[in-house]
């Protein structure tokens, strides 16, 4: 069976586990990252179906991640969620802006995190193979 | 499949799998059998009326290895060896265990005959559903040789017998998808129970992962045995029954608190003073407390089963199991003995309003020993929490594994105080030594002192470094 992979990407490693325990419970893959940069290398190695992207991250924040990713035509369309505890109309105006998906205020509960998730994971088998067929991944960072 | 090559299919109210696989066999027919009830799929190879295979869709294949090695059947070594040969196909690996030496072709036979008889022992019990029979697939690839149909339903009907008269004696709550595992605190030494070889080998596979189908696969005993021994296992309260339903609510309440925690923490890291970063850290613990305090409330083992609870019970339970372990912590960090429990969870109020009664380092220095003493108790009262709740069943592992996270980052805070108590230690030292006169004149370097005051005690980019 295939399962839909998510990457998510936060500095906190207890954030990262608990995502992990929860979203597996429920069949789908959990790829993590800790900060920008190693986000970028699991988003072109893993090619996942869906990134839940914190925004405050060490060296390059989660507003410059999904511009970057939004720029890449093999994976502009990945679904991507916003994590932060901000919950403040400016900061989902700038998610919005820079090309974010949904926005979730931590801290979230898991229902809603489970809910959230399977909704951008609707139909995400139908996404993946037109998006990443025959092509190499590829996503530079020119910071 | 193609629709010409089915040339029976009818529902089992009509023709039950007992009838319809005699008439295979007197026809001696070469095709597969595909049965279905609800979820379940099971699909029998025959040839020339004989079972050459079968599979079970949907059901995964016990991991057969692991538990010849549970029961010191196999070295871990040899598991090794054979997993990466077998890729978890179970033919496969008791071919290659015959192979190598390690099973005689007799008891492969046999587990595979007794595999086969109790698929078809659990969908003769099966009263919805439908057949097909396709005549033109070929039969499944199998190492076994061919079964008799006739043998085969004769053990099969007797092991469904079985089930129905364990189900007369009461046991209804156990299924071959049970999961038991082994009760926590167990004071009693297992070998004056007088378990007979057949408990203790059920006692052993009993490990909160494997279901009574995969152990009674192990150790090829009929699977209604295996349900008495368990039984009989739990009341001895050796074992207990996984509820996987209680321990998902368990599994989601209890890492949603932690994730509340870990947010609290990370906001709260964003004071600059030392004070104000003790006291935070004091708020963060105290929640934390009361939040583990409210999640054991609902999922003691003590209520489980009891359907409502009245508050004050619980309440009484609480203080009762936690109010005695703060006690010793009181003596090695005495602020906690201004901190107590009312209506079952921890007030600490009057360590957080030291603020004031006292100021300055006097202040710093309390609420420090406060941070020590609540986070010992903090760690106490997890440990104890994960111990009652699930034991060390895999929840238990993987909620163990989110905490020692969440501490980790608690662990960061508490250090970058320390380094910088440290600090001060050695600028006040540094300060003492320069108001002694220098015997050789030269002047101290003072350049090299880590600045401390408010403004620069941790800037967000040290940190990160940290």
């Amino acid at each position: 069976m295939v399962v839909p992979t998510v990457l998510v990407v936060d500095d906190s490693p207890t954030v990262r586990k608990i995502i992990q325990m929860t979203l597996q419970r429920e069949h789908i893959r959990v790829v993590t990252a800790g900060d920008g940069l190693s986000a970028l290398t699991s988003v072109a190695d893993e090619a996942p179906a869906l990134i839940l992207l914190d925004i405050q991250l060490p060296r390059m924040d989660g507003y410059h991640i999904c511009q970057i990713i939004r720029k890449n035509l093999q994976f502009r369309q990945i679904p991507i969620i916003m994590l932060s505890g901000k919950d403040g109309l400016f900061d989902k105006m700038r998610g919005k802006l820079s090309g974010s998906t949904e926005y979730l205020t931590k801290p979230f509960d898991s229902a809603e995190l489970i809910q959230t998730v399977k909704k951008h994971l609707a139909n995400w088998q139908e996404r993946v193979p037109t998006q990443y067929e025959n092509t190499r991944p590829r996503l530079r960072y020119r910071g | 499949m193609e629709q010409q090559d089915r040339i029976m299919d009818g529902d089992l109210q009509t023709l039950g799998l007992q009838s319809i696989l005699k008439m295979l066999a007197l026809s001696g027919k070469t095709g597969k059998l595909y049965v279905y009830s609800g979820p379940e799929t099971l699909s029998v190879g025959l040839r020339k009326g004989q079972i050459v295979g079968l599979h079970e869709e949907g059901v995964p294949q016990p991991d057969l290895l692991a538990m010849l090695c549970l029961i010191n059947r196999l070295d871990p070594a040899r598991v090794q060896t054979i997993r990466e040969l077998a890729q978890g196909d179970m033919q496969v690996t008791l071919a290659t265990l015959v192979e190598r030496g390690w099973m005689t072709v007799s008891e492969m036979q046999r587990r595979l005959e007794f595999a086969v008889t109790q698929c078809i022992s659990h969908a003769l019990r099966w009263v919805n559903g439908r057949f097909e029979f396709h005549r033109q697939l070929v039969p499944m690839d199998s190492k076994m040789l061919p079964l008799d149909i006739d043998s085969v339903l004769l053990e099969a009907l007797r092991q469904a017998d079985e089930w129905e008269e364990i189900a007369k004696e009461g046991v209804m709550h156990l299924t071959r998808t049970t999961v038991a595992r082994w009760q926590p605190e167990v004071s009693r030494d297992v070998r004056s129970m007088e378990l007979n070889a057949e408990s203790i080998e059920v006692l052993c596979l009993s490990n909160g992962e494997l279901p009574l189908q995969a152990i009674s696969l192990a150790l090829m005993m009929p699977e209604a045995r295996v349900a008495h021994i368990m039984t009989r296992l739990v009341a001895l309260n050796l074992i207990e029954v996984v509820d996987t339903a209680f321990e998902d609510v368990l599994r989601q309440d209890l890492a949603d608190r932690i994730m509340r925690s870990q947010n609290a923490l990370a906001w709260r890291k964003r004071a600059s003073d030392p004070v104000q970063h003790l006291h935070g850290l004091l708020i963060i613990l105290a929640e934390c407390i009361n939040e583990l305090l409210v999640h054991h409330g609902k999922h003691a083992r003590v209520f489980l089963g009891r359907g409502q609870i009245s508050s004050i019970e619980i309440v009484r339970y609480l203080e009762r199991r936690f109010a005695p372990p703060l006690q010793p912590l009181s003596s090695q960090y005495p602020i906690l003995e201004t901190a107590n429990f009312s209506h079952g969870q921890l007030n600490c109020n009057e360590i957080l309003a030291l603020d004031k009664v006292v100021k300055g380092q006097q202040l710093e220095e309390f609420y420090w020993e406060a941070v020590q003493g609540l986070s010992a108790f903090l760690r106490m009262l997890f440990a104890e929490l994960l111990h009652d709740e699930v034991g060390s069943s895999s929840t238990g592992r993987q909620l163990s594994a989110a905490w020692k996270l969440f501490l980790f980052e608690f662990e960061q805070e508490v250090q970058q105080y320390q380094t910088y108590r440290a600090q001060r230690a050695a600028r006040a030292a540094r300060d003492r030594n320069a108001t002694q006169p220098s015997p050789t004149g030269v002047a101290q370097n003072r350049s090299t002192v880590p600045e401390v005051d408010g403004r620069s005690f941790w800037s967000s980019e040290k940190r990160r470094s940290i």
